[in-house]
């Protein structure tokens, strides 16, 4: 809708740089004795935060398996090649081409946005090149029976909310909720998936919007919400979006039992500091925080933090996790070519930091892990684990208390 | 009835801060018919500017705002003296160029953000962010109200500066006939570059303002420069009154799509409508009090 004229001087400018680049690079020295994992992340435009943290995560990992000597498999080195996507998915398609036919990368890792990620997906597929997508997360990608894409770390959107189903069940009990997504790809695939859940539970949506992200005033959706009366609400945002939206229920003094985050943005380190006391008693479904049990999940996120100086958040893991299981399956792996690694990712039976994670086909779904699911609450300006009731570190807070009761 | 007063109440707020952002552009487009693609990096430079204050030093983000402006009008007087003015007076030139310049100062600005402040997202919270004052059911955010007085100030003060001041006029008289300007006298390029550099400051203000109540990343100009480019254009170029006209437009017209048909189609409601006064009322809204 935003594309006008000077977007498109904009991009026009930008592929002429990005040529001129690519070929400016194009005569370096390349041994031929790597085996070259192309890493596609966002790290300029307005995703290059969590591009940045991923990326940091790759690195962070890749240095402990250089440690522990695992990153030479067969008598060759595991070289990764960043590759910059800028959150655009013609940009992504020719850094997805670059990194196949000029740097004959083995394998493909990274994918942060959906959009990308199906654009990523696709072009690997047909270039019969496995991919190992690090965090796009839209049911379709996994859906097509593309035998080259593999998805570990990443849940399918709908299933983000595995973990909420059984909190709602037994505690909130809702009859009437309220649906609001961003309309990307990611947004509409988790309101799919929670809509024909609620439909088999016979959960009313009162109220089920899309938004354009990066807007300044979400005040007339949330009026408009208000009006419809939702016992709980479940939102799917990014972080800037997912602040911007609890402060201003705060300033509309629309009180609700319960809003659940649908992963992404409410459970960021960001989301906090912008919202501020706006943010205590949000929930949110989540695919990792910091104190889960799996081994190595506190250790990473206590080194990171000391070596960047910034919390990092699940995507982080996920990068992390992803660079073990890419060094596992290269280890496995008895050809370095397509086929052999293709291969040998199929027969990943690991354990990482965000789980054990295997490559299986269920419910229609090809190579793609089953996730484990959390329900987060922030408390007093910590994230808490507080369903599934096993592994909750505190108590939830249900129903939330109204704004103007807190002090 | 309180859906569509707060509505309207969030329709003209948003309007407010929207032509507080735009008022800059009106100036370097409208009235100096230099498109300015960068208009959102600068908007987004003085973001930072305030920011850094905030951060470093403490400073509110309301007295900020008397920082960042100087330093943009001088960002400002630095672009059009040292790279706009360059292309203009080269004849063999095409006056086109000037855009791909814009688009090229607005690369380099973002990516210096970038590298200095990484893409994370910035705010800032100071204790008066979120205060609103409630009329019946009807909350008003207390910091959009300011910002919008702060736009009709300014836009009032820029029309006064055009209309009675010397160098007003020499502005005026720089952007209808540059040739004949210099004939009299005129200071082409100097008037040009102070132009500029007043476009900017403006810029600053608008991101000064916003900077309490929104959120900042390096990459925010693209949204500041689209907005402005359309608010421009409906209030009528080369107008001082056309951005508040045009913002207050924008504003409601987003407001009330977001209500009533969809949030999800916020913005085509707002392009809808400057489609149609492209092909119907291409003078703009301002054009419709001149008949």
């Amino acid at each position: 809708m935003k594309k006008s004229g000077w977007q498109l001087v904009t991009v026009l400018v930008l592929i002429i740089s990005v040529m001129l680049l690519v070929s400016g690079c194009g005569g370096g020295d390349k041994s031929k004795d790597d085996v070259k994992v192309g890493v596609i992340l966002p790290l300029t435009g307005s995703e290059a935060m969590f591009g940045a943290m991923e990326k940091n995560s790759f690195e962070m990992a890749y240095d402990e398996l250089k440690a522990a000597g695992k990153t030479t498999v067969g008598g060759k080195d595991i070289k990764l090649l960043f590759e910059d996507d800028q959150g655009k998915q013609d940009v992504a398609k020719s850094a997805t081409e670059k990194l196949v036919n000029q740097d004959k990368a083995a394998m493909l890792s990274g994918g942060y946005s959906s959009a990308c990620t199906n654009v990523i997906a696709g072009s690997a597929q047909t270039m019969n090149i496995p991919f190992l997508i690090v965090t796009g997360s839209a049911d379709d990608i996994t859906k097509k029976g593309w035998q080259w894409v593999f998805r570990g770390t990443a849940a399918p959107a709908s299933k983000y909310t595995g973990a909420l189903w059984g909190m709602l069940d037994n505690v909130v009990k809702p009859k009437n909720v309220a649906l609001i997504y961003e309309n990307t790809d990611f947004g509409s695939s988790s309101a799919k998936g929670f809509r024909s859940v609620c439909q088999q539970k016979g959960i009313n949506i009162v109220f089920d919007q899309a938004y354009e992200a990066g807007a300044i005033d979400f005040k007339p959706m949330l009026a408009n919400m208000r009006n419809a009366n939702p016992d709980m609400i479940f939102a799917v945002s990014y972080v800037m979006d997912a602040s911007m939206i609890v402060k201003q229920m705060k300033e509309l003094d629309f009180n609700t039992k319960l809003l659940v985050g649908g992963g992404a943005g409410y459970t960021m380190p960001e989301f906090k500091d912008n919202a501020g006391s706006a943010s205590e008693y949000v929930a949110s479904t989540t695919l990792w925080v910091p104190s889960v049990t799996w081994p190595g999940a506190s250790d990473y996120f206590n080194k990171y933090k000391q070596k960047y100086g910034k919390e990092p958040d699940y995507h982080g893991a996920q990068a992390y996790a992803t660079m073990y299981i890419i060094a596992d399956a290269l280890k496995r792996a008895t050809e370095f070519n397509n086929t052999g690694i293709q291969k040998s990712l199929k027969a990943t039976d690991i354990m990482t930091i965000m789980g054990p994670i295997k490559f299986e086909d269920w419910e229609g779904y090809s190579n793609q892990n089953k996730p484990v699911t959390y329900v987060v609450q922030w408390q007093k300006g910590k994230l808490e684990v507080i369903w599934p009731e096993k592994v909750k570190s505190v108590n939830y807070v249900y129903p939330v208390p109204d704004w103007k009761e807190r002090t | 009835m309180e859906l569509f007063g707060q509505t309207v109440i969030c329709g003209i707020l948003l309007g407010g801060m929207y032509a507080l952002i735009a008022i800059g552009m009106t100036l370097i487009m409208g009235v100096m018919k230099i498109i300015n693609l960068a208009h959102g990096a600068l908007v987004m430079v003085g973001m930072y500017v305030t920011y850094f204050c905030f951060q470093e030093f403490g400073i509110d983000p309301y007295f900020g705002m008397f920082l960042s402006m100087p330093v943009l009008f001088f960002i400002g007087c630095l672009i059009q003296k040292y790279m706009i003015n360059r292309l203009v007076e080269v004849e063999s030139i095409l006056p086109e160029n000037q855009v791909l310049l814009t688009v090229g100062i607005m690369l380099v600005l973002t990516e210096a953000a970038r590298l200095i402040f990484k893409s994370d997202y910035r705010s800032v919270a100071t204790g008066y962010s979120s205060s609103t004052v409630f009329l019946g059911g009807m909350s008003i955010s207390v910091p959009m109200v300011i910002g919008f007085f702060i736009a009709m100030v300014f836009t009032f003060l820029l029309h006064l500066f055009l209309t009675k001041t010397d160098l007003g006029k020499s502005i005026r008289a720089t952007s209808q006939d540059r040739d004949a300007a210099t004939y009299l006298g005129v200071n082409a390029s100097r008037i040009t570059m102070i132009t500029f550099g007043i476009g900017s400051a403006l810029a600053a203000t608008g991101g000064s303002l916003l900077l309490p109540l929104f959120y900042l990343w390096p990459d925010i100009g693209h949204l500041f420069t689209a907005k402005s480019f359309i608010i421009t254009i409906l209030g009528g170029m080369g107008s001082t009154m056309g951005a508040i006209i045009g913002g207050l437009i924008l504003g409601m017209a987003e407001s009330l799509g977001a209500t009533y048909i969809s949030m999800g189609y916020k913005d085509m409601v707002g392009l809808v409508i400057f489609l149609l006064v492209l092909l119907f009322l291409p003078g703009g809204f301002r054009s419709l009090a001149k008949r």
